[in-house]
């Protein structure tokens, strides 16, 4: 064959295959983000998959079957989230119904010292700012109105994620390799060596991410957890387990998650409570602290060392533009995903590049 | 090697191929049946074109390439000065059972030393760090296996690489002092 025409072939070649993975692609993201439920299963079931291989891996290299070394800590792990449910669910459902009785009080009193914070401030300032009140009261009374209409769409929803994300994650770890393999068999011989390799970083990257975050979420939950049942705060376990998830959201999260319990300190009608309210809001503020600093000090310098350099700046936008598009779920995921598209810029940045002269 | 019962037991072509190609390869061949069940279902098959190359001179390398079937031809682009054409330099030609590229395995950010061509089309299994990663990781002692005879590999090629030096090192000594300069001064 003469050069002209292998080149031809050759880009024929390449042009098919990297539309047909496009298409491949571009499918399987429109089914995840227009199927109900499906993303956050996936997401779901991806963290699950990164959080079980070590394991996995662990029991093959004991000399276990890659089946059977998928299976016990799959079933293992199911077993163990139904006791946790069994045990913790009821008390996070008493809680959780607890705290929904007293919302109505807290939101009042929330709503009062927005009212007499805002003459306080009409005082000092001699200006007027009638609105604010009123438009901060309907803003909650909306919001508690949406959370009430939501929840049987949103319980339905948790049965569907319930279900799809064992079977995902399962599906992952026992046919991920192959999955992997199938496509990277598509891809065109040129850019067959940096697509492996940016594949594999990938792996690693997110990997390491992924099993950090959640190191990073169960420490911080536990030292919460520990600090509100200590000095007796009431919600411990629903605080606590607010605080873990909230923490997964890069630099605005761990103020988030202090948040209800500050307010659950302020507007407490326990007398214990209400008595030493100074130091209480103090121990409250100290235990969150405390739970940030074991994270910076031991946790942060593991995820940072995993971590493709994002400059802070940049993560407070990717987390602006997360929470944007996707909410809460947008938050989280939008570093894995900047760090996805930042190794995959620079895998094919460094392809065309620094091909040979 | 050829065996009269390889012919008796044989597999279904394709399969066969891949199987015996790792399980003739030096770097392959201390591992145990299973251990190469693993070994294949890891690796990648590439099937090129003739004409077509598989890496060029100067490209980040990722591993290396088994000849399963066609011819492999290497070759090597020298840069005499940065404003001259490169003069391409045949050093090899590549048959089924050779394999190349095995320093990429063990090199951090290695590039390509030269451009591998097919010459005819061409069936070749590529086995790359990831590869080997996922080896040492599931099962450490095959990893072991392979790594040692990757050591040996290395080793050969860096005491043929030092013999040759030591050749050209005597040619370039005997073009500036000729022999009987030698025998006058002993």
């Amino acid at each position: 064959m003469n050069d002209s025409r292998l080149q031809a072939l050759l880009r024929r070649e390449l042009i098919l295959k990297l539309g047909v993975i496009v298409v491949l692609l571009a499918t399987a993201l429109t089914v995840l983000l227009t199927v109900n439920n499906l993303l956050v299963s996936f997401v779901l079931a991806f963290v699950t998959n990164y959080l079980l291989s070590p394991i996995v891996d662990f029991l093959e290299r004991r000399g276990l079957s890659r089946r059977s070394a998928i299976l016990i800590p799959f079933v293992a792990t199911g077993v163990l989230i139904c006791l946790a449910a069994y045990s913790v669910v009821p008390l996070i459902a008493r809680q959780a119904s607890a705290l929904e009785a007293k919302l109505p009080k807290y939101q009042n009193d929330l709503l009062n010292l927005i009212a007499a914070s805002e003459q306080h401030l009409q005082k000092l300032f001699q200006i007027r700012m009638t609105d604010f009140s009123e438009t901060i009261h309907d803003w909650i009374i909306s919001q508690t109105a949406t959370l009430s209409t939501q929840i049987p769409s949103l319980v339905s929803g948790s049965l569907t994620v319930l279900i799809l994300t064992p079977l995902l994650a399962l599906f992952m770890l026992q046919e991920g390799r192959t999955v992997s393999r199938k496509f990277l068999e598509m891809v065109p011989n040129s850019l067959f060596e940096t697509t492996l390799k940016l594949h594999y970083q990938l792996n690693e990257q997110m990997g390491g991410f992924i099993r950090a975050r959640f190191i990073e979420a169960a420490i911080v939950g536990i030292v919460v957890w520990l600090g509100l049942q200590i000095i007796g705060i009431p919600f411990a376990t629903l605080l606590a387990l607010f605080a873990a998830i909230t923490n997964l959201i890069p630099y605005i999260g761990p103020f988030i998650g202090a948040v209800p319990a500050l307010f659950i300190v302020l507007f407490s009608d326990d007398p214990a409570i209400a008595e030493s309210l100074n130091w209480n809001l103090f121990w409250v503020t100290t235990i969150y602290f405390i739970a940030q600093l074991i994270d910076i000090v031991f946790i942060i310098p593991l995820v940072v060392a995993r971590l493709v350099n994002l400059h802070p700046a940049t993560v407070i936008i990717l987390i602006i533009i997360g929470a944007q598009v996707m909410g809460i779920l947008g938050m989280v995921i939008s570093i894995p995903v900047a760090i996805a598209i930042k190794l995959i810029f620079k895998a094919f940045y460094e392809h065309i590049l620094e091909s040979p002269r | 090697m050829n065996y009269l019962w390889e012919n008796i037991f044989r597999r279904p072509k394709k399969e066969d191929d891949i199987q015996s190609a790792l399980a003739a390869n030096m770097l392959f061949q201390d591992l145990s049946k299973s251990e190469l069940k693993l070994v294949e279902d890891i690796v990648h098959v590439r099937r090129y074109h003739a004409g077509e190359s598989v890496f060029r001179q100067g490209e980040i390398g990722v591993g290396m390439y088994i000849v399963v079937k066609g011819k492999v031809e290497i070759f090597v682009h020298d840069f005499a000065s940065p404003f001259e054409e490169a003069r391409e330099i045949f050093v090899t030609q590549l048959v089924e059972g050779d394999f190349f590229g095995e320093l990429a395995l063990v090199e951090e950010n290695s590039r390509r030393t030269a451009t591998a061509v097919c010459r005819d089309d061409s069936v070749l299994i590529g086995f790359f760090v990831p590869d080997l990663d996922e080896i040492i990781k599931r099962n450490p002692s095959a990893g072991i296996k392979i790594l040692r005879r990757l050591a040996e590999v290395l080793g050969r090629r860096l005491k043929e690489t030092t013999d040759k030096v030591t050749d050209l090192r005597r040619a370039l000594r005997e073009l500036r002092e000729p022999p009987q300069a030698e025998s006058k001064s002993s």
